[in-house]
């Protein structure tokens, strides 16, 4: 199976791409101006900010990065475009060639470019008497748009995939909440030699449902020796099925030509003296190879909190890394709110290094640290947070028992089993299935 | 003069001769008086650019040349007929009434900028904002025996001009007089925020350098009306009893100028009146209930014009997967090619002297039998320079049978103000007529 994906996301830009207007919500038809209402005598100026977080994206990307980039024209007539035709990049995209990775699999990126959102419509009333209202509020929101190469190969990992690269991207450029519900996406998908096109579906849920449907639809057809026809589809939501889309958009001829009132732009030099900052799940995966922690645990650790994932890097400077994440991943991040302060760190480090050369008992280091976090002992339950930590060890130590887990949850028995074992029976069964089974789902 | 003289010569101008869409009722003394071409935007007026399809457009903003003129202290006294968006060199493709040239009713002012060129002309003191793309401001200068003044592409703003092919639009200026040129054009250049192409322009000097040594390109020459070449000849006698060297040249380059002009203009045209769909401004007289690909092909097809439409399909056409690369690219190139050779040129030479027209204001009966060919072809001598960017100014340099013949002048990217020293010096040895007329 062969997927490819084309996203688009929303640049966090106070103002629009080309024109001043801001890209905040307003009530319908507010937020336009005579130049991204396409009036005739107005035109655009470009975002310098739109730009440059494009550029960074695109050098995240690993893109080549070209030196010069201009903008294009792409003509289609639609209510929603309102110069009916769409200011974009296509010959000079602002990178090509990258490559994003994605649970360890190198995914190529074929470009990244910047271009306008079209306005919205909305459609009201009983079908057949539908009245349309078209809102321009989003005409000239700036959005970057990412292709990938057809090399996914399921419909979990191109979910996984834009999962992970929006977590990189809101760390990056501070890239707008994107929830799941509203990323649109076009993917190409082919079981065999003919790709089909299923157009602008809405959600990672979709996504994934809409992928599904069309690789059992297309294998069926193969099955039955007939041919797969290359198409443009679209996802029904309501009927969960992929459907030919009644406009052919991919047969038409957008007549491209450059966009002469905005000249071109020199970015190599503003992309080679970027500084990109190290995004989330490179760290976990920097975590993986220069610790040799478990990718589950550092993953859980950068997304938790980017300075929890500091301190454990300086922990790991004064004791063995699997040293580091039962503290960290264990009472130092259950009490992260009063032990934030960086000022408490050279403390804490002691009192790690202190457990490690055995000059400090497991137990009194424990105390110490929730000492230094203000926790009164009494109230604590020192026990609790003692479960805790041979639960923490055990799964630390025990990966494959974690993945077991996201398939059959009573994999959990075997931590259950060893904790009951290690605790001696000093806490009660109930309150040992609870919190492995906390511990294991904060993990998946 | 007098605000009442200008006054009624403005009604004169509007009724008898068309050359005005809209003015306003009354004028300001106190003020200098400038008209824009109806392509340009400007709040209380509507903006129709000679087109039906913008029936009723009034634009919410000033044109960035309409407003540092009356920033200057000039009144907007009104907007000036033209080709529908450009699209022509009689201005008979207009939507609102053909401009009449006032040296002789019956023939052409010239377009696309004809308006301006008959308001220019009927109006002492009167400075006309016009508009060239492949020659709208030098043909009706010439036609109508006025001085017209082509910046280099960027030097004026675009911001509020309604887009014909907007790697070619120029704001310039048409008036008597190079000294009335001379003074508005340096208000209305310099940078704008509003329109980038316009922010990489090098400062206006405060004076020009009289151009010494002039190139005529020998295939300018030909196929020109023998009055006009008889015209021409004296003109060039003249600049040379004055002092200034004229060497014939040869530049065979200058034949791939209109191909590549036509295809150039015509695909960003296409895509520039993509926007006119009878949505969000202008006229909206089809039924709203049906599918929008037949509502929009309808308002197109009621409201555009002929060759408007001629236009859209020429540049569609050359937009098409396919013809794309052998069509625009290649123009691009030829563009890039001429630039290169005019440079040549610029090296021993400091302007390229031409006939601006190749005959005299033809009569509208002689339009009427021209093929939309015979008539691209008349601009053979305003589309490189148009091409290529580079300024150009036209001046009256003879009359045959009391109908001005103009020469064009053009020079390097930027050199405006050598040709606007030119003209003043060409001024001083040559008077300028202007037709009578009766109040």
């Amino acid at each position: 199976m062969k997927i490819g994906l084309e996203m688009h996301f929303q640049l966090p830009t106070r103002s629009k791409l080309f024109c001043s207007c801001p890209t905040s919500s307003a009530a319908p038809n507010h937020n336009v101006c005579p130049v991204c209402l396409g009036y005739p005598g107005s035109r655009p100026s470009l975002n310098r900010k739109a730009l440059e977080i494009g550029v960074s994206i695109a050098r995240f990307m690993n893109c080549k990065m070209e030196e010069k980039v201009w903008f294009s024209r792409k003509t289609y007539f639609y209510p929603d475009l309102v110069k009916n035709f769409q200011i974009t990049q296509y010959e000079s995209p602002l990178g090509t060639d990258g490559h994003f990775e994605v649970n360890g699999r190198r995914i190529g990126i074929w470009r990244v470019h910047l271009e306008e959102d079209p306005g919205r419509i909305k459609r009201v009333g009983r079908s057949g008497e539908e009245i349309a209202f078209v809102d321009y509020n989003r005409s000239g929101i700036p959005l970057v748009e990412i292709v990938t190469a057809p090399d996914l190969t399921s419909p979990e990992e191109a979910r996984d995939f834009i999962d992970q690269l929006i977590i990189e991207l809101r760390s990056l450029c501070g890239l707008e909440a994107q929830d799941e519900q509203s990323i649109r996406v076009d993917a190409n998908i082919s079981m065999g030699q003919e790709r089909v096109e299923v157009k602008n579906v809405q959600g990672l849920k979709n996504l994934e449902r809409a992928l599904r449907f069309e690789s059992v639809r297309q294998s069926k057809l193969l099955a039955a020796d007939k041919k797969v026809v290359r198409e443009t589809r679209r996802y029904d939501e309501e009927r969960k099925v992929t459907m030919p889309a009644r406009d052919k958009e991919t047969e038409e001829d957008y007549g491209y030509i450059g966009e002469p009132d905005l000249g071109e732009y020199r970015i190599g030099e503003m992309a080679r003296s970027l500084d990109l900052k190290e995004t989330p799940l490179a760290r976990a995966r920097r975590l993986v190879s220069a610790h040799g922690v478990n990718e589950t645990t550092a993953k859980q650790l950068v997304l938790t909190s980017s300075s929890l994932t500091d301190l454990f890097e300086e922990l790991c400077r004064v004791v063995p890394p699997e040293k580091a994440v039962t503290w960290t991943m264990g009472p130092i991040s259950s009490n992260w709110s009063a032990l934030q302060r960086p000022e408490l760190w050279p403390e804490l480090a002691s009192i790690v290094r202190a457990d490690a050369d055995g000059s400090l008992t497991d137990n009194e280091a424990k105390r110490r640290i929730l000492s230094l976090a203000g926790v009164k002992q009494e109230e604590a339950g020192p026990e609790s947070s003692d479960l805790i930590m041979i639960i923490v060890e055990y799964v630390e130590a025990h990966p494959e028992v974690l993945a077991d887990y996201r398939k059959n949850p009573k994999a959990a028995n075997m931590v259950i089993g060893h904790v009951m074992k290690e605790s001696k029976g000093r806490h009660s069964s109930k309150e040992v299935v609870e919190e492995v089974k906390k511990e294991l789902d904060k993990r998946v | 003069m007098s605000a009442s003289v200008t006054s009624s010569l403005m009604r004169l101008a509007q009724q008898r001769y068309r050359a005005f869409v809209e003015t306003v009722d009354h004028l300001d003394d106190a003020k200098f008086h400038f008209s824009a071409k109806d392509n340009l935007c400007a709040v209380g007026f509507q903006a129709r650019a000679g087109s039906a399809i913008l029936e009723g457009y009034v634009p919410p903003f000033d044109a960035t040349p309409i407003r540092r003129l009356k920033d200057a202290g000039g009144q907007l006294i009104g907007k000036t007929t033209m080709d529908e968006f450009g699209f022509g060199t009689f201005s008979v493709n207009s939507a609102h009434g053909v401009p009449l040239n006032p040296f002789d009713i019956t023939r052409s002012c010239g377009g696309s900028s004809g308006g301006a060129g008959a308001a220019a002309c009927l109006i002492p003191g009167h400075v006309a904002l016009g508009v060239s793309t492949g020659g709208s401001i030098s043909g009706p200068a010439c036609f109508c025996g006025v001085v017209g003044l082509s910046p280099t592409y960027g030097r004026v703003s675009r911001y509020g001009l309604i887009d014909y092919g907007n790697s070619l639009d120029k704001v310039g200026l048409l008036a008597r007089s190079a000294s009335l040129v001379r003074e508005h054009f340096r208000t209305i250049a310099g940078p704008d925020p509003k329109d980038p192409t316009s922010c990489a322009q090098p400062t206006l000097p405060d004076k020009g350098r009289r151009p010494d040594s002039l190139a005529i390109p020998t295939e300018a020459l030909t196929n020109l009306d023998p009055a006009v070449r008889k015209g021409f000849q004296e003109a060039v006698g003249r600049l040379k009893d004055m002092g200034v060297q004229v060497k014939e040249i040869s530049m065979p380059s200058l034949r791939f100028a209109m191909p590549a002009y036509y295809i150039l203009a015509t695909s960003e045209a296409s895509t520039n009146l993509a926007r006119y769909c009878g949505m969000r401004f202008g006229r909206r007289e089809e039924e709203l209930n049906q599918h929008f690909n037949d509502f929009f092909t309808g308002v197109r097809s009621v409201s555009f014009g002929d060759e408007a439409k001629r236009r859209i399909l020429l540049g569609t056409y050359c937009r098409m997967v396919g013809f794309r690369s052998r069509y625009y690219l290649k123009s691009l190139a030829v563009r890039q090619m001429l630039i290169e050779k005019y440079r040549k040129i610029f090296q021993e030479h400091q302007a390229v002297l031409t006939p601006t027209m190749p005959f005299i204001a033809p009569r509208f009966e002689e339009i009427s039998r021209m093929k939309p060919l015979e008539m691209y072809g008349a601009d053979f001598l305003t589309i490189p320079p148009n091409l290529t960017g580079m300024p150009h100014i036209s001046l009256p340099c003879a009359y045959v049978d009391g109908l001005p013949i103009g020469m064009q002048l053009v020079s390097d990217h930027w050199h405006e103000m050598d040709l606007l020293e030119m003209a003043s010096v060409w001024e001083g040895a040559f008077e300028y007529h202007h037709p009578e007329v009766r109040l």
